[in-house]
């Protein structure tokens, strides 16, 4: 298939890649021409503009950092809007996060021009966008979905169609309301169990077993303790994510406490220093404020 | 002097009078012409449009709702900024007293400058009450040169005027009222509720507590709505609920960690979902009653 890709950043590199290696053609276009380092030996057609990679793709990836960019690529000048006009059957697969209302808006704009919009995030990180096991949450027409299914089926490990356009970024505000709690829970939890003078491991080792169970507990939960705070997801960007979520949460008349509590955490993370750091580094943060360094 | 008003809701109708009163010639638009029928009738020109406004006033007072507003009162097809000298009309001061973004109070003043008009960010506290009575608390950003020209119409209208600092630092002093306000306001609909709860007279607590170091304005003006359970609005939540939106994206942009802010804005979108937004912020009290009822 002929397959557009914008965006190829931490994640979005490793993703096409895949699509390559399973006998994709893909077009691609990007803002730092470095970004295309890794694509020069294989099946991919560097473009001058993103409006050129609609021309000649079937299906049009993005993966990129925030709404704005998403509408600019989509809908700017020379973006692919523009490069799929007279064209048929072009679907816009925006594999970023960005808020519903944004996607929802840029959907409505895209069908307007006959072109199809799938809004589908990722769950899974650098890490799963590697292994080719993202969580894919996808908002968008039954139809549209059944023919990138085969898309995504190469980048991760699962695929759902949520609902209407939008339902996959409400499910991936969902996401980050757990992921961002939890993290915040497990550094609670450590932070607790070491100042009352025990070992934080062997807490994690005997909750595994409990209902406090979670991938969170394992996953990060062993990364804390390792002191190992490299991103994989930057603070910065969980501190993006949760905005989202409030913001949504401010325009519903939506209580979300907890949700707000960490958002406030993240917050300072960014403010201090941490945020480019993974998500984790929360631990350093509590560690900070309670004088446990 | 030659003024001009736009904006004349429930703040801006009487501030639009004590400087009407106060024999200048004033200039008004509303988005209701109707809205703007008593200051008619005490000699007011009512114009067609913000142009209309420019052409006739030096000074121009804005007290709309949201950020969106101002810059569309300010820029928009029919806006100040086409009556400025340079387009033959009389605007050179913009005093934009609504309650807007920091972010975008700056934007607005960086763009004036540009066509040679200066703009004040002077948001206000207290309330209608304190606007009929004109003693509000004025905080205002900007150039110290308008606010010398401008401060004696803000006296007419308030009695603290502070100058903060330059373009949008009394947006910021207003986030920083707006979060110990509606704090205060809260913790009172905690206070209420214990009391309450624990089948103490609310209204005795809130006496005994006006003597004490837990005295304080908010105590007295919203303490006495919940005591009484008289939700109208004084100001309508809907409004605390707008500012709660700004400061915490304020918060999210500079990396500054509001937590309480953070967990009373939460308390607001509650009030919000229950379609209190009209009401007056002492539904807090409410919303405090709802998470404790059994279900």
């Amino acid at each position: 298939m002929q397959v557009g890709f914008i965006g190829l950043g931490l994640m979005g590199c490793p993703m096409a890649l895949h699509l390559a290696n399973a006998g994709h053609s893909l077009h691609l276009w990007a803002r730092r021409p470095a970004s295309l380092e890794p694509f020069k030996d294989i099946d991919a057609r560097a473009h001058a503009s993103a409006a050129a990679v609609a021309k000649h793709a079937e299906i049009v990836i993005t993966m990129v950092a925030d709404g704005p960019d998403v509408a600019q690529v989509c809908l700017g000048a020379g973006g692919l809007g523009e490069g799929a006009a007279g064209k048929s059957g072009l679907i816009i697969v925006d594999m970023s996060t960005i808020a519903p209302a944004v996607a929802r808006d840029i959907g409505a704009k895209l069908a307007a021009k006959g072109i199809e919009f799938l809004d589908a995030p990722v769950s899974g990180g650098e890490v799963g966008a590697k292994a080719a096991t993202l969580t894919i949450m996808v908002g968008g027409n039954a139809a549209a979905f059944e023919r990138v299914k085969p898309l995504f089926e190469k980048m991760g490990k699962s695929s759902t169609l949520i609902g209407d356009c939008g339902a996959g970024q409400v499910a991936k505000a969902c996401n980050q309301i757990l992921t961002g709690v939890g993290v915040a829970a497990v550094a609670e939890a450590f932070n607790f169990a070491r100042k009352s003078g025990v070992d934080p491991a062997r807490v994690r080792e005997a909750l595994l077993g409990g209902f406090a169970y979670s991938k969170i507990l394992e996953n990060h939960g062993q990364r804390m303790l390792d002191r190992n705070f490299k991103p994989g997801f930057k603070a910065w960007m969980h501190q993006k994510d949760l905005r989202i979520v409030m913001e949504e949460a401010h325009k519903l008349g939506l209580m979300l406490p907890g949700a707000a509590a960490t958002a406030q955490m993240f917050n300072a993370m960014v403010g201090s220093g941490l945020g480019e750091e993974d998500s984790i580094a929360m631990l350093k943060l509590l560690e900070r404020m309670s004088g446990s360094e | 002097m030659k003024l001009g008003f736009i904006g004349v809701g429930a703040m801006g109708l009487p501030l639009a009078g004590h400087l009407l009163n106060a024999g200048h010639a004033l200039a008004v638009w509303s988005r209701r012409p109707e809205a703007a029928a008593p200051l008619l009738a005490a000699g007011a020109r009512i114009c067609a449009s913000p142009v209309e406004v420019a052409r006739h006033a030096e000074i121009v007072f804005t007290m709309v709702t949201a950020g969106e507003d101002v810059a569309a009162v300010v820029f928009g097809e029919e806006g100040l900024i086409h009556g400025g000298r340079t387009a033959g009309g009389q605007f050179s001061t913009l005093v934009d007293m609504s309650t807007i973004a920091p972010a975008m109070t700056r934007k607005i003043a960086t763009r004036l400058k540009e066509q040679s008009i200066s703009m004040l960010d002077a948001p206000v506290s207290g309330g209608v009450a304190a606007a009929i009575n004109g003693t509000l608390a004025i905080m205002v950003g900007g150039p110290a040169e308008t606010l010398a020209q401008v401060r004696p119409l803000f006296d007419l209208l308030g009695k603290t005027i502070v100058h903060v600092g330059e373009n949008g630092a009394g947006q910021v002093a207003k986030a920083c009222n707006q979060m110990v306000m509606v704090a205060a306001i809260q913790a009172c609909a905690e206070a209420m509720h214990l009391a309450a709860a624990s089948t103490v007279d609310p209204l005795k607590v809130r006496l005994a507590l006006l003597g004490g170091a837990a005295g304080s304005r908010v105590l007295e003006v919203f303490g006495v709505r919940m005591v009484n359970r008289d939700f109208r609005a004084g100001v309508e939540a809907r409004l605390h609920h707008k500012d709660f939106g700004i400061l915490l994206d304020e918060a999210h942009r500079l990396g500054s960690p509001l937590p309480i802010a953070a967990l009373v804005g939460q308390q607001l979108n509650a009030l919000m979902g229950h379609g209190w937004g009209r009401d007056d912020t002492a539904s807090l009290l409410r919303v405090v009653e709802l998470e404790s009822r059994p279900t």
